[in-house]
């Protein structure tokens, strides 16, 4: 039997070889097209959090996220604000926190005045699909419009004027969600008003 | 011996159905079988990622030293779950989006290497391409009835269409993994009874007992 150590260890280096190869051209092949699918995604989600029109195909979805939307640094924070226009507008503010499972991003918009959310997009979140997960339905997100800003903690229930609901069956994370927004609006706002 | 064609399909869809008669792929059928397009999509890579591992295996299986025949399996398995998920985010970027870390979790299904390990090394690259098909789509199957009564009680929707127009209470149990337990041990309990009341079953070239299984990666969570 052709099994010898020499020959395992050449078919070895070259098996590994031939696939690797194969990964790396498809990766190359492929790399420019998942870059741009990313860009694509942070935009649109970017667009629904300032409430703005997040829909449509990559080049209408681009031309309308460029006329409405400039990236600047507030502060110190790298945010995406909405071109002023009559009245407030958006504030997009990143945020970072940690979920049940791993780590949630995303964006929290505020408006100009710094009186009410505007809305809130998960960019990233392994939370458990199905139950935490569903922090990324219209549905829950679509609770954190409007929701004045007044000093005191965002808790389930109602908030002035409005209600938000946690997600049945996912205390943890529905918690976590809540922690995180706590802390953009208690550590990083504070930032943006430096600067007028 | 070269087992007919009609038999691999007939084995891997029903009498030896790896999820339901061989207890393999539990991992999985417990963690994404709440919603019907997520078990689809993970049935459809398995059953790619299968076929072609077991194609490639068995075509290269004389070539294969024996010692090193588990990391080459492992290897090849490998990276056609990287093509899968590699595709799907270029293409797809939605649904690899809500899939997440699924399709990257293909690779420590136990089913593919089962195949690979019971079939592909011993039969002809033409039968063990079909045996991986079947194989993934027998997966399939059981995921989608799973994913099927998992979603209507626990959520009220088909692939996600609201279909719970009486507004009839869901069942959040039915969204957590101990649900697909008992559906799956029940699914084993039919299928035993119904398969036992048969004539024994002809002299099937049944494949070797599967090898142990993998270690399970899915987190139940």
């Amino acid at each position: 039997m052709k099994q010898g150590p020499v020959y395992t260890i050449v078919f070895a280096f070259l098996l590994t070889a031939v696939f690797t190869s194969v990964l790396a051209v498809a990766d190359a092949f492929y790399a420019p097209k998942i870059a741009e699918n990313v860009v694509l995604a942070e935009r649109r989600d970017v667009l629904y959090a300032l409430g703005l029109d997040g829909t449509g195909d990559a080049a209408t979805l681009n031309a309308r996220f460029d006329a409405q939307v400039a990236k600047k640094t507030v502060g110190g924070v790298e945010v995406y604000e909405q071109n002023p226009v009559e009245g407030p507008y958006g504030i997009a503010v990143p945020f970072t926190g940690s979920g049940l499972w791993g780590t949630i991003r995303g964006y929290l918009a505020v408006s100009s005045d710094f009186s009410r959310i505007v809305g809130i997009v998960f960019t990233e979140q392994q939370e458990t699909p199905g139950l935490g997960g569903r922090i990324d339905e219209l549905q829950y997100k679509e609770q954190f419009r409007g929701v004045p800003i007044t000093g005191a903690k965002i808790v389930y229930g109602s908030n002035g004027d409005r209600e938000i609901d946690a997600v049945t069956g996912a205390t943890v994370t529905s918690n976590a969600v809540l922690r995180i927004v706590n802390d953009v609006l208690d550590n990083t706002l504070p930032k943006l008003e430096v600067t007028p | 011996m070269k087992e007919s064609v009609r038999s691999v399909i007939q084995r891997n869809l029903w009498s030896d159905n790896q999820v339901v008669r061989q207890i393999l792929g539990i991992c999985s059928s417990l963690a994404v079988t709440n919603f019907m397009s997520n078990s689809l999509v993970m049935g459809l890579g398995l059953t790619f990622t299968t076929a072609l591992s077991s194609l490639t295996l068995s075509a290269l299986r004389n070539a294969i030293p024996r010692r090193i025949r588990m990391i080459v399996q492992t290897l090849v398995i490998a990276v056609y779950v990287i093509l899968v998920d590699v595709f799907i985010k270029a293409n797809l970027p939605d649904i690899s989006k809500a899939l997440g870390p699924y399709v990257g979790l293909i690779i420590t299904n136990c089913i593919i290497m089962g195949r690979a390990e019971a079939y592909a090394q011993k039969n002809p690259p033409f039968l063990s391409m079909l045996d991986g098909l079947f194989a993934g789509l027998g997966y399939t199957v059981v995921l989608m009835i799973l994913a099927t009564v998992r979603e209507i009680m626990g959520f009220g929707s088909v692939f996600g269409v609201d279909i719970n127009f009486l507004h009839l209470p869901t069942w959040t149990i039915m969204v957590m993994p101990p649900a697909a337990f008992f559906l799956i041990a029940t699914m084993i309990w039919i299928m035993s009874n119904v398969l036992s009341t048969k004539k024994p079953a002809a002299p099937a070239p049944a494949p070797a007992p599967a090898p142990a299984a993998m270690p399970g990666k899915e987190a139940t969570t």
